[in-house]
């Protein structure tokens, strides 16, 4: 890239988004710590109802005799150097242990399900378009409403019952061979399937609609050129935003599947800590999870910066 | 020598509502080198006659009918792949909304070079040395660094003239405009029309003029066609119809023009009523249910075109699809 | 062209009517108008209809039934919903049903349409592992020595004969003895409250803090918005369990969670239609006229955002119900013994391998409640879109 081109780059604008986006972060810390100190019972109270080691292992991380504002921002401090503190109810264990050890896990289903998404959504969507009203797309439509419709833990449950416990073709819980991450990955992403395919059918028809599409047609423009150059491209953009809200909504949705399956990620460990009232785990994991998710959309914004030139303009301006 | 022929072309927009019925029988020629002027209402199937040629209708529209016989082959029998060898090479066209006509998401001068990367063998440099040139033609200042502008950074005069670039890119023997000033700003609209009358002349292509401004077609077109309710109404030498305009809606639409000429004393008179609903046509005439001068006859039967030949009351060149043109028709006085 | 002939008479003055100036179609008002095209849209007729019958079913379903919904009893657990009856022919020729439940090898005397009359009483004999019992003067024994149990009448074996649907317990019973569908009902209604509390929210909250913003402008709106990103940020789920775990879980948590966060989407989409139509010329001829802030909110600015303001809200009701279902899944919703369709599910999914038909209603109900709004939602944006009106 030469110099010109890096300092047309709206770099204002990424600044800007930056500072948001640490102000979210903070935003989000800091409601956690207090309402997690509010909890009656809660990691930062002095009233020792816990084991005794971790009442020391948190007094010596955060110093809980300390007023509230030292340990708030002892807390801070500790986030900063990307230490989430022990867990409030195993001996021993840090939460950042607890993610890494679920990390693997939940990365390797997620991503599956975002390439899924991706792979699979988008091309219906646009087979769905491009036969608008035929069969094709009167199927695609079909499975997209359902999959929109039934929630994602129903859909799980039902798979689970059918294809594991009845026709025995993949096993019931475990990734211990590939045929155990079919059916979370299917469940996982089934509702952003079936959303990306309809948004790309309901986009690529309208820009199809578009009087630039005649021009491309009318400068002679090859069938494929025309689709991929003027139609696709325009009509990925809006699929390109929600890429941020599906990497998120993946995540909270790993909960229940991973749940479900009994896999052992980082959703799993999240809503064994809410019925355990790991209270430091709670607020730890949240805070990697918004920590995640705001860098997920500042990627997508970058990736949506990219493809629209308008926007560019409107970044810089 | 002709250059395109249209015999009786029919296209229809399946609808909601119904069927429409936009072109109902056009027959054009278009000579080598010369510029023929569409003019009429909206819905009058003036855009919908051009854009069928090329077979760009939008998706509910059809072709039903007709031939068109660009150098002797019928555009219309063509595939697919065959048309877009022309379109942009052979036929170019220009489209009235510059705002949405070009692609947002792609430079102007990506836009120019890949038209001529389709239809010419060069290189991308070549191309896009070309796509200079090409803005250079049009009047684009500083063409050379606005090449790589995105079209929002254009304003609506500079797009299009980047359209009539992207157009003149294979110097195309026939261009169809279609309203190219409509959506402009009236001082900008001069500069437009003047810049394509001049290309016009300078490289000897032919052009269909689509418009419904009588005052654009006065001063850059050979040859008119006034087109209504889905036919050709009237068609003539420009100054035969200004002079002796034959058909009483061509009447009708000189009278709505104010003429500064004559001074302000002219009154401007409209033509009553609304176009017809071509889903539902009717069946003689399309403008007799608004024309001053209809008959019993003209509600009846759809009135053919009537050529110098075949009535007396026209002149040469002229032709005109009214009863009124018939031989055993009363005079009257316009 | 050869000149066609023309009748003489054809060339007399066409009489004038006033056919032209007849306006070719009449006017229709535009909700009349919307209304027409939402009924001509049957998947979302049929979503309406759902949904008006889900609301009278949650509102008087449970006052019908003879059954409450916390009641245990244990020696009636896990009965299914379709009974396979077997039938004993006393001495004197009277017929006696009885069925067995497969859950806990007893025996339920019932009629010949499926209605439940009592449960048998039996001689247990635990060391052989079987139950007899005196049925229309016959010994009826159970067998659960081996998997599957066997029933036999004097000694002989005996089949249950065909099937029929359970009168009494029309969707089964669950591992307590409850009445799974009087269960249901009240699964809906729980359904329902989120649902009108998150619209109840969104109209209170969303669009007034969107119509502020938008209409404000500036500073003000800028802050409100950053307000609204910030929260918008992560999802909504995440806070409803942040804020269920520092509140405790219960219905009235999960309603107080689903409120505080569930107006932000309608916020936005409410402020981008103002902003719009804030520079819309009518809006611009109604300030000209002399009109007042109010009377422009209220007269031009609102009416006109109702249409996006019900598709959103068709949007954001059916994921008010799933977050709500989500939560009691994961066990943080509403607690025992009051049940959701989320811990229906949940408690189902226990015991999917033996009793699938308790995963069955609430996963059913759930869905078909999800399918309706989407319809509903979809027909409706649909209706309203004004491109498609001609």
């Amino acid at each position: 890239m030469t110099g010109a081109a890096i300092r047309a780059l709206p770099w204002g604008w990424f600044l800007r988004r930056l500072a948001l986006m640490a102000v979210t972060l903070w935003v989000i810390i800091t409601l956690t710590f207090f309402m997690m100190h509010a909890v009656p019972g809660g990691p930062f109270v002095s009233e020792r109802m816990m084991a005794p080691e971790i009442a020391a292992a948190l007094d010596a991380k955060w110093g809980l005799s300390d007023p509230l504002w030292q340990q708030y921002l002892n807390y801070l401090r500790g986030i900063l150097r990307f230490d989430l503190g022990p867990s409030f109810k195993y001996p021993g264990v840090s939460v950042n242990e607890m993610i890494a050890d679920g990390l693997a896990v939940t990365a390797r289903t997620g991503l599956l399900a975002v390439l899924c998404v991706v792979a699979v959504g988008v091309p219906l969507g646009i087979a769905a378009a491009l036969n608008r009203g035929r069969w094709p797309d009167t199927g695609v439509m079909m499975l997209a409403t359902i999959g929109v419709a039934v929630p994602s833990y129903v859909i799980a449950t039902v798979m689970l019952y059918v294809f594991a416990l009845r026709l025995g073709w993949v096993p019931t819980f475990g990734l211990d061979d590939w045929r155990g991450y079919i059916l979370p990955v299917i469940a996982l992403a089934g509702f952003w399937v079936s959303f990306v395919a309809r948004l790309t059918r309901s986009s690529l028809l309208e820009t199809l609609d578009q009087d630039y599409m005649t021009t491309a047609r009318a400068k002679g423009l090859r069938r494929r050129q025309i689709l991929i150059r003027h139609g696709l491209r325009n009509s990925l953009i809006p699929v390109v935003t929600v890429l941020g809200p599906v990497v998120a909504n993946l995540l909270t949705g790993s909960f229940v599947i991973e749940q479900i399956f009994a896999l052992p990620g980082i959703g799993r460990h999240f809503v064994l800590s809410i019925t355990n009232r790991d209270y430091t785990a709670i607020m730890g994991i949240t805070i990697f999870y918004a920590a995640f998710l705001i860098l997920m959309i500042l990627i997508v914004d970058i990736l949506y910066l990219w493809l629209d030139p308008r926007i560019r303009a409107g970044a810089k301006a | 020598m002709t250059l395109l022929s249209v015999q009786g072309l029919q296209s229809e927009f399946r609808t909601a509502r119904g069927v429409v019925k936009a072109v109902r029988g056009v027959d054009l020629t278009v000579a080598a080198g010369e510029v023929l002027g569409i003019v009429g209402e909206s819905g009058s199937g003036k855009s919908v006659t051009c854009m069928s040629i090329l077979k760009l209708l939008k998706r509910q529209g059809h072709i039903t009918a007709g031939k068109a016989l660009f150098q002797g082959r019928d555009l219309l029998t063509l595939s697919e792949a065959q048309l877009s060898d022309i379109r942009g090479d052979e036929i170019a066209v220009i489209f009235q909304d510059p705002m949405s006509s070009l692609n947002p998401t792609l430079t102007v001068g990506a836009q120019v070079i890949e038209v001529i990367l389709r239809h010419r063998k060069v290189s991308r440099a070549q191309a896009r040395a070309r796509a200079v040139e090409l803005f250079d033609l049009v009047r684009i200042p500083a063409a050379e660094s606005r090449v790589d502008a995105y079209p929002h950074e254009f304003s609506g005069g500079m797009r299009q003239r980047a359209m009539i670039a992207m157009a003149l890119a294979c110097d195309p023997k026939l261009l169809i405009a279609d309203e190219p000033t409509t959506a402009l700003d009236v001082t900008i609209q001069r500069q437009i029309l003047t810049l394509l009358k001049d290309i016009q002349a300078r490289m000897g292509m032919a052009m269909i003029l689509i418009t419904h401004d009588l005052g654009v077609i006065a001063e850059t077109c050979d040859r008119v066609c006034v087109m209504y309710g889905g036919l050709v109404m009237e068609e003539a030498p420009v100054k035969a119809l200004f002079a002796r305009p034959s058909h009483p809606y061509t009447r009708g639409l000189l009278a709505a023009v104010p003429d500064l000429r004559d001074g302000m004393r002219q009154r401007l008179s409209p033509i009553p009523g609304s176009p017809p609903d071509m889903a539902d046509p009717p069946p003689g005439c399309p403008f007799a249910p608004r024309c001053p001068a209809a008959m019993v006859h003209c509600v009846a039967e759809r009135p053919p075109l009537f050529i110098a030949t075949d009535t007396p009351r026209l002149g040469g060149g002229q032709s005109a699809r009214c009863w009124l043109m018939h031989p055993d028709a009363p005079e009257v006085s316009p | 062209m050869s000149v066609p002939p023309v009748p003489q008479c054809g060339f007399a003055p066409l009489p004038r009517t006033d056919t032209a100036e007849r306006i070719a179609t009449p006017t229709v008002p535009y909700w009349t108008d919307v209304w027409r095209r939402l009924r001509a849209n049957r998947p979302a007729l049929a979503g309406l209809v759902f949904i008006v019958v889900l609301i009278f079913t949650a509102i008087f379903g449970p006052m019908l039934s003879p059954f409450s919904y916390y009641e245990q009893n244990l020696r009636l657990s896990n009965i299914p919903p379709i009974l396979r009856p077997y039938t004993v022919t006393g001495e004197d020729g009277s017929q006696e049903r009885f069925f067995l439940n497969s859950g806990n090898f007893a025996l339920y005397g019932i009629t010949e349409d499926g209605r439940m009359t009592d449960i048998l009483r039996g001689k247990a004999d635990m060391l052989n592992r079987r139950t007899t019992y005196d049925i229309a003067g016959r010994d009826v024994v159970v067998d659960y020595k081996s998997l599957p149990v066997s029933v036999s009448i004097d000694d002989s074996i005996a089949l249950p004969g065909g099937r029929v649907w359970n009168r009494t317990y029309l969707f089964g019973t669950d591992q307590l003895g409850r009445d799974v569908l009087v269960r249901q009902m009240y699964g809906a209604r729980i359904s329902l409250l989120v649902a009108f509390v998150a619209t109840l929210v969104n109209f209170f909250i969303g669009v007034a803090w969107g119509g502020v913003a938008g209409y404000a402008g500036g500073a003000v709106d800028t802050a409100m918005m950053r307000i609204v990103e910030v929260i918008a940020t992560i999802p909504l789920t995440l806070y409803v369990i942040l804020i269920m775990v520092f509140l405790d879980s219960g219905l009235t948590s999960i309603v107080i969670a689903i409120g505080t966060v569930f107006w932000v989407d309608m916020a936005r989409i409410v402020r981008g239609q103002i902003l719009t139509l804030k520079q819309s010329d009518y809006v611009a001829a109604a300030r000209t006229m002399g009109a007042g802030p109010v009377r422009i909110i209220t007269r031009h600015l609102l009416p006109n955002t109702i249409g996006p303001i019900l598709v959103t809200l068709t949007m954001l009701i059916p994921s008010a119900i799933f977050i709500e279902s989500f939560m009691s899944f994961i066990g943080l919703g509403v607690t025992p013994p009051l049940a959701s369709w989320g811990t229906l599910t949940s408690n189902a999914v226990e015991t999917m391998r033996s009793y699938p038909h308790q995963l069955f209603f609430p996963a059913a109900a759930l869905s078909l409640t999800m399918f309706a709004f989407n319809f509903l939602g979809d027909g409706l944006r649909d209706a309203l879109d004004p491109r498609l009106r001609k």
